[in-house]
């Protein structure tokens, strides 16, 4: 692993009785894009004041670049931050906004000239340097912001949800646009967002918050394949959760039915587990027909189709069990989709999966 | 359609008014600003622009020019003591808020001329603050407050300073507060953030707080009659005097509208920043 750029130790933070920040431990590598996800309240945006120097720790050290910092006010340390709301001043033009950073640090005049140009070249926003904030649109303000840390040149930039007010289109285009800036520039960006898709799709690595602990901390992959707990398997993407008992040979038994589940591990026969199957990697087929889309190493049950709902890219097939535990399904379009062959609700169907898609919660 | 017309009747009761009671007066304080006064006193319609001579006679000058130090000193106190204030309960007041707010309106629900009373009474050499230095043995004498100029700049500052504090609180309420931690993020020490961040993000407030407060500074004659002397005389006082005591209104006209005039200018060039900024227009 590279130098370390941040270390959170046994950090928390409590505001009264409420314990915002419980006890997290994360250590971030230089370079690193990381991104910190959970629901509102998690704790994550807390966590990022805490780099940032607006919060200070009720417990616990921060480390940046080896440095303990805790008590360094914000205005001291070499991070910069992109806020949700942007923060621009309206009072100054872009270049004014820009500058701002440079110029408290009394970085001479002419480097301050040649700083803010590259720095508004990098964003893309050459041609708007005079312009007032109120004559930007939301996209450019965020270019804005985010050049305005970005010129400082920090050690870390901390960015606090920055796309949450922009439409989805021009989020999209910012994500890419953010990550190839991040490459470019090489600063550790610690990325705080409630979005589950823009963190699995930007992130090096991601830590998953929930009520102010860290649930899970791994590469976007490893979250998404092999979520440790409940809450990440909900929390990110979708999953079917099943709740079965565990059999000698490595099998769960699921009402009637009797699965063969790998990384049982830790659990003892008899014992009561949550498994969780993805939606994209649960196969459905027709009775008595050829097998089209269950492969001959797949695990099957029956089912019935409860209700079908078209996507476009695919259907959504809601399904019950024979134990009568239900199940979602994402088929591709493909797969199975066409015209004259479409599924009735009602309609008796075979259901399977790949064993090892089979992630086991605790 | 017709409801539309209908509802445009309803201006008449409000401009009707505005015109007998408004207009109709001022256009006649303009017509006798022109005139003289008879041999029995009384203001006669003419045209001649003695009076407006008159006005800046150097008799006079001294009395506008005080007129408007003491406005601008007491809009500079009144933001320097109203801005921390303001600040303090918009950003920390957290739900006393609004109980503060009131408790600093209350007082104005007070006639203003009631309110310098109470000023004579703590202020007189008799009264209640001068009593205690005396009897505290912090003071041989009495000390002179009244009949002096900071009997009466202070007594302007204590009655228009809610119109300095109101705005301010609008403007730095009104603030995203990020854009402060922005300032400290890009190394604004915690002063310098104030003065580069926050003084700017606040400054409609301010622009409306120090004309609010200039404005009825500069007219007044309460604070110089009650709380001041000879030597404190305000151009309100010269004024009320023309109308009530000299009986020279033709001469307390001419002062009014050159008055009117001067607060005129100030009053289109802060209407004209506040329609390019986004200033709160009270």
């Amino acid at each position: 692993m590279a130098e370390e750029a941040i270390r959170i130790e046994n950090v928390t933070k409590r505001f009264g009785d409420f314990t915002a920040v419980d006890d997290v431990d994360l250590s971030i590598a230089q370079g690193e894009f990381f991104s910190l996800l959970g629901p509102s309240g998690c704790g994550k945006t807390t966590t990022l004041r805490m780099l940032a120097g607006f919060e200070v720790p009720t417990a616990g050290r921060i480390l940046l670049e080896g440095d303990p910092v805790e008590d360094v006010p914000p205005h001291q340390r070499n991070v910069n931050m992109v806020f949700q709301s942007y923060a621009l001043f309206e009072h100054l033009d872009v270049q004014g906004n820009v500058a701002f950073g440079l110029k408290r640090k009394k970085v001479a005049k002419d480097e301050i000239v040649t700083r803010v140009a590259e720095a508004l070249e990098l964003v893309d926003l050459s041609s708007r340097a005079a312009a007032r904030p109120n004559e930007l649109s939301g996209g450019q303000r965020q270019r804005v912001a985010l050049a305005r840390a970005l010129v400082n040149r920090p050690r870390v930039l901390l960015l606090d949800e920055p796309l949450g007010a922009l439409d989805l289109k021009l989020r999209r285009q910012m994500q890419i646009e953010l990550k190839a800036i991040q490459r470019e520039v090489g600063i550790t960006f610690v990325y705080v967002t409630h979005d589950q898709e823009e963190a699995l799709s930007m992130s090096d690595r991601i830590a998953v918050m929930s009520d102010g602990r860290v649930a899970q901390c791994g590469p976007p992959e490893e979250i998404y394949e092999h979520p440790r707990e409940e809450f990440v398997a909900g929390f990110i993407g979708v999953s079917n959760l099943l709740e079965g008992k565990v059999e000698p040979g490595g099998k769960v038994r699921i009402g009637d039915d009797c699965l063969p589940v790998p990384g049982l591990d830790g659990a003892g026969n008899g014992d009561t587990i949550q498994i969780a199957v993805r939606p994209e990697k649960v196969a459905v087929d027709e009775i008595g027909a050829d097998a089209y889309a269950i492969e001959p190493d797949m695990f099957t049950v029956e089912g019935e189709i409860e209700s079908k709902v078209y996507l476009g890219v695919g259907n959504q097939l809601t399904l019950k069990l024979g134990n009568g535990s239900r199940l979602v399904a994402l088929e591709q379009a493909t797969y199975r989709m066409r015209a004259d062959e479409q599924w009735e609700v009602g309609q008796k169907v075979k259901v399977g999966w790949h064993p090892e898609h089979c992630m086991v919660l605790s | 359609m017709t409801s539309k017309r209908f509802w445009d009747w309803f201006i008449f009761p409000g401009g009707v008014w505005i015109a007998l009671l408004f207009a109709v007066p001022l256009c006649l304080v303009l017509a006798l600003s022109f005139g003289h006064v008879d041999d029995f006193g009384r203001g006669v319609y003419g045209f001649t622009l003695d009076n407006y001579k008159d006005v800046f006679d150097p008799t006079y000058v001294p009395v506008l020019l005080r007129s408007v130090g003491y406005a601008l000193a007491t809009v500079i106190l009144c933001l320097l003591v109203g801005y921390p204030v303001a600040y303090f309960i918009a950003r920390h007041g957290g739900r006393y808020r609004y109980a503060l707010l009131a408790a600093l309106v209350i007082p104005f629900f007070v006639n203003y001329l009631v309110r310098t009373y109470a000023w004579v009474a703590l202020l007189s050499d008799q009264g209640l603050v001068n009593n205690l230095l005396v009897d505290l043995g912090l003071s041989q004498q009495p000390i002179q407050f009244i009949n002096t100029p900071f009997a009466v700049i202070g007594g302007l500052v204590y009655g228009y300073i809610i119109f300095m504090i109101l705005p301010l609180y609008g403007s730095i309420e009104r603030m995203d507060p990020s854009v402060i931690e922005a300032g400290k993020d890009l190394y604004g020490s915690p002063f310098r953030t104030f003065l580069h961040v926050t003084l700017p993000a606040t400054q409609a407030g301010i622009l409306a707080g120090c004309v609010l407060v200039f404005l009825p500074a500069v007219g007044d004659f309460v604070s110089a009659q009650l709380l001041g002397g000879p030597d404190t005389y305000m151009v309100g006082n010269l004024i009320q005097d023309q109308f009530f005591a000299a009986s020279n209104w033709p001469f307390g006209s001419a002062l009014t509208v050159i008055m009117m005039l001067f607060l005129a200018v100030w009053m289109v060039f802060y209407l004209r920043r506040a329609s390019r900024g986004e200033a709160e227009v009270l």
